[in-house]
C-alpha cells in the first residue's frame, strides 16, 4: 500500500529536540547535549537522530518590542516581536499578534509559513492571545 | 614570560558616509595615518604581520581576500596578512590576535586594521546583513533584526531596574556631547534633553525604532576605518618608533549562547562579565582602577548594562550614576568619551579598533579640548558581536 499522504501539504511546524539519552530538550537544535554530551546526527545514518516534537501551545511572554524599521519585504508599518517561555522551560523568539502586549501575559504559540522576506518561504512563530 | 605589547601608532578616518570610496582605499588611507603617527612610513616593512578586521566585505562589497588587497595597496608585500571576521567584534579580535602574535614571538611589529563600508547599501540592507549574525532559523527567519533584539533587551532591563526613556535620552545627550568634540565621530552635532525627550514634540525628532528604543537610542550606520600599530616593548625594535608605547595591559574574551532567548536571564551578559574578569586578572587591576571606558553601545541601554557587567557599577545602579553625571567627561568615571557607537558611529569591522584608538588618544593626553579625561591611567574597551555572544575586553595602561 502506497502512503500518498506524504504528498499532502504539510502543516508548518517548528520543532524542539530531545536528547534520547537523558531527555533534555532543546530549541533550536544543538549537536551535543549540554547535560550528557550525547551527539545528534541529523542524517540518522551513523547515529540515531534525536526525538523531535512540535513546539507550540501555551507560553508566557518574557519581553517584547514593536519594530518600526522592518527589513525588506514587510509591507506593514510595524511588527511586534516577543520572547516567550513554554511550560517545559524552552524559550523561543518570534512574531507577536496581540493588541496590548504586557510582559508576563499568557499567550499561545502557533506556527505559520511566511513569504514576507525575500527567498523561499520559512516557518515562523506567531504568539497570540488564543 | 611573554613580551609586553604596546601601541605606538594610531589612525582613524572620520566615520560617516564614505560610500563613494573603495573599502580597501579607506583602510589604506587610515593605515597611512597610523604609519605616519608611528614614524615608520618609509620604514614600514618592519611590520611583520597585518590583521585586517572586516565583517561584511563579502556581502556588501562583494570582495574577499581583503587583507591581501590591503597589503598591495600599501606596497607592503611580502608582509604576512590575514582577515579576521568575528561579527561586530572583529576589530577587538584582530587586536587580540595582534597581541598574541607578538606575545608568542611570531612577530615584533603588527599592524591591526579595522574597516567597513556599510553605506554602500540602503539602511535596511545593512540591517539585514548584520541580522545574519543571528540564528538562521530561530532568529533571522522570524524577521528579527538587531534593533528588535535590542528593543526586547531594553524593555526587560528597563522594567527590572526602573530605567526610563528619559534615561536613555540622557545617555544620548552625553554621547553626542562627547562625539561633537571628536573630530573622527560620524555625528558631530549635539542634542538637548528638551529636543529629544522633554519637549511635547520630542517624539517627532526622536521617533521609535524598536520600542522602547528610539532614533536617539540607536547608533547610526557608518563607514570608517581605524588602525593600530603594535610593538614588542621588550625588543630593541621599539626604539625605531617615535611615540612612547601605550601598553596593552589586559585582554579577555568570552562567548555566550548564540540565541539571546537561551540565556538563563536574557538581560545578563555573562560573556561581558567573564571577558572583563579575564582582562582585569591579566592586567592585575580592579574595576576601581579604570579611569574611563569605551563600551559597545549600538543601543544606549547597553552602555548602562555593560558598565554593570564589567563591575564599574553595581547591577541596576548605572542609571543613578548617569543621572548624577558621573559618566560625563568631567564625572568620576567618563564613559564613551569618543561619543561611543551612538555618536562616533559603528562601522562594524572598525569599531573595536577605533575603541582602542580612543584609549590611546586619551592615555596620550591628546584628545580634543573639552573631552580629554584628566590624568587617565587605565582605559578599558568592551567590543562585542551579536547581542553579547562574543565579547572582547581590552585594558590599556599609561606606564
Amino acid at each position: 500500500m502506497i502512503d500518498f499522504s506524504i504528498y499532502d501539504k504539510q502543516e508548518p511546524k517548528i520543532y524542539g529536540y530531545k536528547c534520547p539519552k537523558c531527555g533534555t530538550a532543546y530549541y533550536p537544535a544543538t549537536m551535543l547535549c549540554a547535560k550528557c554530551s550525547n551527539r545528534r546526527d541529523p542524517s540518522g545514518i551513523v547515529h540515531p537522530d534525536w526525538d523531535k516534537f512540535s513546539l507550540e501551545g501555551p507560553c508566557k511572554l518574557l519581553t517584547w518590542t514593536r519594530v518600526w524599521a522592518l527589513p525588506e519585504g514587510y509591507d506593514r508599518p510595524y511588527l511586534l516581536f516577543g520572547i516567550v517561555e513554554f511550560p517545559n522551560g524552552l524559550r523561543a523568539a518570534g512574531q507577536l499578534e496581540t493588541e496590548n502586549p504586557v510582559t508576563g501575559m499568557d499567550l499561545v504559540a502557533h506556527v505559520k509559513e511566511s513569504s514576507e522576506r525575500p527567498g523561499p518561504p520559512v516557518n515562523v512563530f506567531v504568539f497570540s492571545d488564543d | 614570560m611573554t613580551a609586553r605589547v604596546g601601541i605606538v601608532g594610531i589612525g582613524q578616518i572620520k566615520f560617516g558616509n564614505l560610500s563613494e570610496y573603495d573599502l580597501v582605499d579607506i583602510m589604506a588611507y587610515t593605515a597611512t595615518d597610523a604609519l605616519i603617527d608611528a614614524g615608520i612610513l618609509e620604514n614600514r616593512r618592519i611590520i611583520d604581520q597585518i590583521f585586517v578586521a572586516n565583517m561584511l566585505g563579502g556581502m556588501i562589497n562583494h570582495q574577499t581576500g581583503i587583507a591581501s588587497a590591503l597589503v598591495s595597496r600599501l606596497d607592503l608585500e611580502p608582509t604576512a596578512a590575514e582577515l579576521v571576521e568575528n561579527g561586530p567584534a572583529s576589530g577587538a579580535s584582530a587586536v587580540k590576535l595582534g597581541y598574541m602574535a607578538i606575545a608568542s614571538g611570531i612577530a615584533n611589529v603588527v599592524m591591526v586594521v579595522g574597516g567597513e563600508t556599510m553605506r554602500k547599501v540602503t539602511g535596511w540592507e545593512a540591517t539585514d546583513c548584520v541580522a545574519t549574525l543571528g540564528h538562521p532559523e530561530a532568529e533571522y527567519d522570524m524577521g528579527l533584526t538587531f534593533p528588535a533584539l535590542g528593543g526586547m533587551f531594553a524593555r526587560l532591563y528597563m522594567e527590572r531596574y526602573g530605567v526610563t526613556e528619559r534615561d536613555l535620552a540622557l545617555v544620548a545627550v552625553k554621547d553626542h556631547e562627547n562625539g561633537s568634540k571628536n573630530k573622527y565621530a560620524h555625528i558631530d552635532g549635539t542634542c538637548t534633553i528638551e529636543a529629544i525627550h522633554d519637549s511635547p514634540n520630542a517624539h517627532v525628532v526622536n521617533n521609535y525604532v524598536a520600542e522602547p528604543l528610539r532614533l536617539f537610542s540607536v547608533c547610526p550606520v557608518s563607514d570608517g576605518a581605524a588602525v593600530l600599530i603594535l610593538v614588542n616593548m621588550d625588543s630593541p625594535i621599539v626604539e625605531k618608533f617615535k611615540k612612547k608605547p601605550i601598553r596593552i595591559a589586559g585582554i579577555g574574551s568570552a562567548t555566550d549562547t548564540h540565541c539571546m532567548h537561551n540565556r538563563k536571564d536574557p538581560v545578563e551578559m555573562g560573556a561581558v562579565k567573564l571577558s572583563a574578569e579575564r582582562a582585569y586578572a591579566m592586567a592585575g587591576v580592579k574595576p576601581e582602577d579604570i579611569s574611563f571606558a569605551e563600551l559597545h553601545d549600538p543601543f544606549v541601554i547597553l552602555e548602562l548594562a555593560i558598565s554593570e557587567e564589567v563591575g564599574l557599577f553595581p547591577r541596576g545602579k548605572a542609571v543613578e550614576a548617569l543621572r548624577r553625571g558621573e559618566t560625563g567627561i568631567d564625572g568620576r568615571l567618563p564613559i564613551n568619551t569618543s561619543g561611543g557607537l551612538k555618536a562616533k558611529g559603528h562601522p562594524v569591522g572598525a569599531t573595536g579598533v577605533s575603541q582602542v584608538v580612543e584609549l590611546v588618544r586619551q592615555l596620550r593626553g591628546k584628545a580634543e579640548k573639552g573631552r580629554q579625561v584628566k590624568d587617565p591611567r587605565y582605559g578599558m574597551s568592551v567590543n562585542f558581536g551579536g547581542l553579547a555572544n562574543n565579547v572582547i575586553t581590552i585594558i590599556c595602561a599609561k606606564d
